[in-house]
């Protein structure tokens, strides 16, 4: 089964914009999925289609094999959802806040409490707990917000810019509290954002997404292998021999563009051979970023 | 699902209670309508009897009931006759307000996505929040009017010596007119509530309810229309059939996605 499927999926909101282009994804149980894309690209868009606050225009979507758009309670009651407009009461505490949801998610009101708890303590804004909500910093907030989409141990978790407003440190503690949630609970985690840096310490997988329209889709591996002179051979050299396939980019610096391993023993035996001395070797896999960069371009020079 | 929605009611009655501003606003009609103005109007009779008003009150009253204690027969007239016209606008301020708190509110403070989030149906949310300003209206309004009565029955007892009971009437009001008129008020709150994005805009919305009100008030005044307990039962039923037909048509149009664009 799988937890999340999009099946032709495309959204067109009232004034005419088309948000979401006929995009198809299947995402396994207790996978971190990335869906990364610029600003306005669609994907606040797509997890309201996946939590039925939209229907869509075309095609379906299916959460844990259940229809968001036919039958969104039963979809809310297994799935977390974290967007930047799902805010809490101001008026209330840390933990009243926690409670109410808890309580409006049918948890009993005693293990609504220990469940907020345990989650504040993970969070850490156990020092928070009865402070009302108007005293939060942003950080503070957006991480209570996370704490409030997972009192009812949801089996998928939507996640809209988690990380956006949290400190280096408290970013971390978040990624390492989703990391813990897929692996040995199994969560399924659907993950939007446009810090690719930050998405590449944690997804399984990615799908990259602009202006509506589903660029590329697979793990790291598979994306690098999408993208033409993908790994780069850096070497620091001197006394570099000529007529090596080498660019020359600083003054001991040499550069090339490789397709497999192998092709490094037999580039560094040419150089020795040839009288050149070897300070360093090192292969640049390209990051999540130059596959974004590289992929993105590519599209619009088709689109020209 | 039952705890869910009384998770949700308790959790609007806390809100529109811990805003000082709005639970001001909400206890400020009530004191001036149950408290004061009965007062001024025993006050009058009993100290400036001749006042033209009064007079023509008076004149209204069949001659059998002119006979015996003057005082207290205005009084009475008063008590059953233009104060429930008056009372009305009490439910009609507490839902409109509270209404506008729990539903346009939550949209303003970016709190109703969250809420949507949860496992029960739109119209399971909107149960629960109509049914919260609409308890909260019932609960202001008997308050009120046991106040009321408290403040006039201690008013009548010192200064005229003896007590008045309150008329068939009032039992048509309090379980009648003003729970029915409460959920219209409720109901055109909610209605609007889609579409506006301030509290304000969407309280307007139940200000027109007033009107009707301030023409029964004003009738009573003149004698042209005196409440009875026939016409307040009439009333109250037409209301009744009124906020039912409204709020069910209401419920059936609302889907997640115009709650939130
Ligand atoms: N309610 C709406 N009505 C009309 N158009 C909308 C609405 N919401 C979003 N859009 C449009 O749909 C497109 C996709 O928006 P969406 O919010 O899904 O982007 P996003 O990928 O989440 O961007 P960001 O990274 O800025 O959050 C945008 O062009 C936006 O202008
Ligand atoms: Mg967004």
């Amino acid at each position: 089964m799988n937890a999340v499927a999009l099946e032709n999926l495309s959204k067109t909101y009232a004034g005419g914009k088309q948000a979401v282009k006929h995009i198809s994804l299947t995402l396994k149980p207790g996978e971190v999925f990335g869906f990364l894309g610029p600003n306005g690209a669609g994907k606040t868009t797509t997890v309201k289609l996946l939590n039925g606050m939209l229907t869509p225009s075309e095609g379906n979507c299916r959460v844990l094999d259940m229809d968001p758009a036919q039958e969104p309670e039963k979809v809310h009651a297994l799935s977390g959802v974290l967007t930047e407009h799902a805010q809490m009461y101001d008026g209330l505490t840390g933990m009243q806040n926690l409670t109410f949801y808890a309580a409006v998610f049918g948890i009993p009101a005693g293990e609504g409490k220990e469940r907020a708890r345990e989650l504040l303590r993970r969070l850490e804004l156990t020092e928070a707990t009865d402070q009302k909500l108007s005293a939060y910093s942003t950080g503070m907030r957006q991480r209570l917000s996370l704490a409030r989409a997972l009192i009812h141990r949801p089996r998928v978790l939507f996640l809209d810019e988690p990380t956006s407003g949290l400190d280096p440190e408290s970013a971390q503690n978040v990624n390492r509290l989703i990391r813990e949630l897929a692996q040995k609970e199994g969560v399924t985690i659907f993950l939007c954002t446009h810090q690719l840096r930050y998405a590449q310490e944690i997804c399984t997988r990615y799908g990259l997404i602009e202006e509506g329209c589903l660029l590329a889709e697979g793990t790291l591996e598979e994306l690098r292998g999408r993208i033409p002179a993908g790994t780069r051979l850096l070497i620091r050299a001197a006394r570099m021999p000529e007529g090596l396939p080498l660019q020359h980019t600083g003054e001991t610096q040499y550069e090339t563009a490789i397709s497999q391993d192998e092709e490094i023993p037999v580039l560094v035996r040419r150089i020795v051979a040839g009288g050149g001395d070897i300070y360093q070797v090192s292969v640049k896999k390209p990051s999540l970023e130059d596959i974004y960069f590289t992929l993105t371009a590519k599209r619009k020079e088709a689109a020209k | 699902m039952k705890n869910a929605m009384l998770a949700i009611i308790k959790k609007d009655f806390r809100g529109v209670t811990s805003n000082k501003n709005q639970f001001s606003a909400m206890l400020i009609v009530p004191l001036v309508l149950t408290i004061l103005l009965p007062s001024v109007f025993v006050f009058l009779i009993h100290f400036v009897p001749e006042d033209p008003d009064i007079q023509t009150l008076v004149e209204l009253l069949p001659p059998s009931a002119r006979e015996g204690n003057l005082e207290l027969t205005v009084v009475g007239l008063i008590l059953n006759f233009i104060l429930p016209a008056f009372f009305l606008m009490i439910p009609i301020m507490t839902a409109s307000i509270m209404a506008a708190s729990s539903f346009v509110g939550e949209k303003e403070r970016h709190t109703l996505e969250t809420l949507l989030y949860c496992p029960l149906s739109v119209k399971q949310i909107f149960r629960a929040k109509v049914l919260a300003s609409f308890l909260l209206s019932m609960m202001v309004s008997l308050i009120s009017f046991c106040a009321m009565l408290f403040v006039l029955e201690l008013e009548l007892f010192f200064l005229m010596g003896s007590l008045l009971l309150p008329g068939l009437n009032w039992l048509a009001v309090l379980l009648l007119v003003s729970p029915a008129i409460s959920l219209i008020a409720v109901t055109l709150i909610v209605r609007k509530s889609a579409k506006a994005q301030t509290m304000e805009e969407s309280q307007q919305s139940a200000v027109f309810l007033v009107i009707p009100v301030l023409l029964l008030v004003a009738g009573q005044f003149t004698g042209i229309l005196l409440l009875n307990i026939w016409i307040l039962l009439v009333l109250g039923l037409i209301c009744a059939l009124l906020a039912w037909l409204l709020l069910r048509k209401c419920m059936a149009r609302f889907t997640y996605e115009m709650l939130l664009t």
